[in-house]
């Protein structure tokens, strides 16, 4: 596979050690283009090996907008089925350009190891210095360790080595996508956490139509409907979703967009500094930041403040355990106090209606939107490589428009057919 | 005429460096970057721009823009980011002097944080 790809996937035994790569064949993206039409192709073909598999998708780090998303395909353990997760922020990208297009990670580690994919090599280390560490504590050691910053990490926190059914995988310091538990796989596998770096190269196959393609969406995106939305809150109101606006405002410091996404879809919080700050804040870790509207619309329901609420959301991300659970079987119990909440986070336990019962992770689904709609939107973003909630605020990115796109970066022929079989294969609709 | 960088609109999303990164590479690649989003001082929120100019690495602060001159002698107290520790050694902003409708971090920014000046 020549183009908008590195051409590798990388097999991953957690148990023996090994690894071994394979190129990736270009019938198979014909076949299944690629994202989860190729996770989920793996996943069947090393289903017997309990695997985790990370991929990207064909328009992944390019230029066409929002093109930031990873995915990791596996069993939820929270609905038992095979499902998808969104590796947003930087890090989906940082795996697009490490040198491997996908990863199957298979087998269990004897004892408890990291994995640091970078330059086209895939290393298994050793994880006695992280494992016991928080989240937070843990993306410290390996940037320092590795001396490098700019490293993305998926990785876990206690809630993911207590096997904790609600453990999330967190990206850096904040919480992902992740509302399917894959924390608790990550846990079981002895596995703390990936660590990301790209450096790689992709070549397009008309690279001047390609961009210049892009270049006309972004600007038809600019002057659209999107026009000046930013952050977690206006997201969520341009979705259909509950306004919090008012409520969260006075703490937000400013709003972060995930690779190449128009639209900021994160807000970061100052809560031990004054969000009004432009320079550099002396405080080590002055807030954090807000990838998850779900949480804080319970928490806000639940009469928590601004400020608590993001609280309790900081300690999930440190704790590694997901905040919409927490916020949903809190308001059940009656919890309402920020310490009884962070207390009772080795205690919580599912089912919760927070992971959905779709393969995709609900962490997109905002308001009352049509399901099939949803279902469709989730699949081909998915397949492509799109933000998914950026996808769904966008008309502009059609199905057409995505796959002459792909097509026009790959030399590859990928039809509405092709894409309509995938979409149905992985949402077990063929 | 040059590069104008507002670092208060910056939201980090790397567009404008993976366009400089085509424009050198003719392929996508963040290496070879000119303008550079920082991304190393992550829990703090930090967020603005650099650009490696001709005589000047120009970092876009969120309070305001700072220009170094390339030789002179920094100070030391000041922690350099992550992201701009390769920047020296790139090729500096040639304003996409090949493009006849400019520079391709300007037409790709979303935000409309960068402009010509």
């Amino acid at each position: 596979m020549e183009y908008l790809a590195s051409d590798k996937i990388a097999i991953v035994d957690l148990g023996s050690g090994d690894i071994t790569e394979e190129e990736l064949d270009e019938d198979l993206v014909l076949e299944k283009i690629g994202g989860v039409g190729i996770t989920q192709s793996l996943y069947d073909r090393f289903e017997g090996e309990d695997p985790i598999v990370l991929g990207s998708g064909l328009l992944t780090g390019s230029l066409v907008p929002g093109s930031a998303l990873s995915v990791m395909t596996a069993k939820s353990p929270l609905t038992g089925k095979v499902s998808h997760v969104p590796v947003v922020l930087d890090a989906g990208i940082e795996f697009k350009y490490s040198g491997f297009d996908y990863m199957v990670i298979k087998g269990t580690a004897q004892k408890p190891v990291y994995l640091w994919v970078h330059d086209g090599i895939v290393d298994i280390n050793d994880a006695d210095e992280v494992w016991g560490k928080d989240v937070w504590a843990a993306t410290d050691y390996i940037r320092e360790f590795m001396g490098d910053d700019l490293i993305q990490v998926l990785g876990i926190g206690k809630a993911g080595e207590s096997g904790s059914p609600l453990a999330t995988t967190c990206i850096n310091y904040w919480q992902g996508g992740d509302r399917l538990g894959f924390g608790t796989l990550f846990g079981q596998k002895m596995l703390k956490l990936i660590g990301l770096r790209g450096m790689g190269l992709l070549e397009i196959a008309e690279p001047e139509d390609f961009v210049e393609d892009c270049l006309a969406l972004v600007s038809t995106i600019k002057s659209g409907p999107l026009k000046g939305k930013k952050g977690i809150a206006q997201m969520a109101v341009t979705l259909g979703g509950e306004d919090i606006e008012d409520w969260i405002s006075p703490l937000i410091h400013r709003h972060m967009a995930c690779f190449n996404t128009p639209i900021p879809t994160n807000s970061f919080v100052f809560l031990d500094e004054d969000p009004a700050l432009l320079e550099e804040s002396k405080v080590n870790e002055p807030g954090m930041l807000l990838t998850d509207i779900h949480p804080l619309i319970t928490l806000k329901k639940m009469g928590l403040s601004a400020k608590d609420a993001c609280q309790v959301l900081k300690e999930c991300a440190k704790y590694g355990i997901d905040a919409a659970a927490v916020a949903e079987l809190s308001e059940k119990a009656g919890t309402t106090a920020l310490e009884d909440m962070v207390k009772s986070f080795p205690e919580l336990k599912g089912p919760v209606d927070s992971a959905g019962t779709s393969i995709f992770s609900p962490w997109a689904m905002v308001g009352n939107q049509d399901r099939d709609t949803w279902e469709r939107r989730q699949a081909v973003s998915y397949i492509l490589g799109i933000h998914p909630l950026f996808a769904l605020m966008t008309s502009e990115l059609t199905e057409a428009k995505l796959l002459d796109l792909a097509s026009l970066g790959t030399e590859l022929e990928l039809t509405q057919e092709t894409l309509d079989e995938v979409v149905a294969e992985v949402s077990g609709k063929s | 005429m040059g590069i104008k960088i507002d670092g208060l609109l910056c939201t980090a999303c790397m567009a404008c460096e993976l366009a400089c990164g085509y424009h050198r590479d003719d392929a996508f690649a963040l290496l070879s970057s000119c303008i550079v989003p920082y991304r190393g001082r992550e829990k703090k929120n930090y967020l603005g721009v650099m650009l490696k100019e001709e005589d000047s690495l120009v970092a876009a602060r969120p309070e305001g823009i700072e220009i170094n001159r390339i030789g002179e002698e920094q100070d030391p107290d000041k922690e350099a980011d992550a992201s701009a520790k390769p920047m020296l050694l790139r090729e500096s902003c040639d304003l996409c002097e090949d493009l006849d409708d400019g520079p391709l971090c300007i037409r790709v920014c979303p935000v409309d944080a960068i402009s010509v000046e």
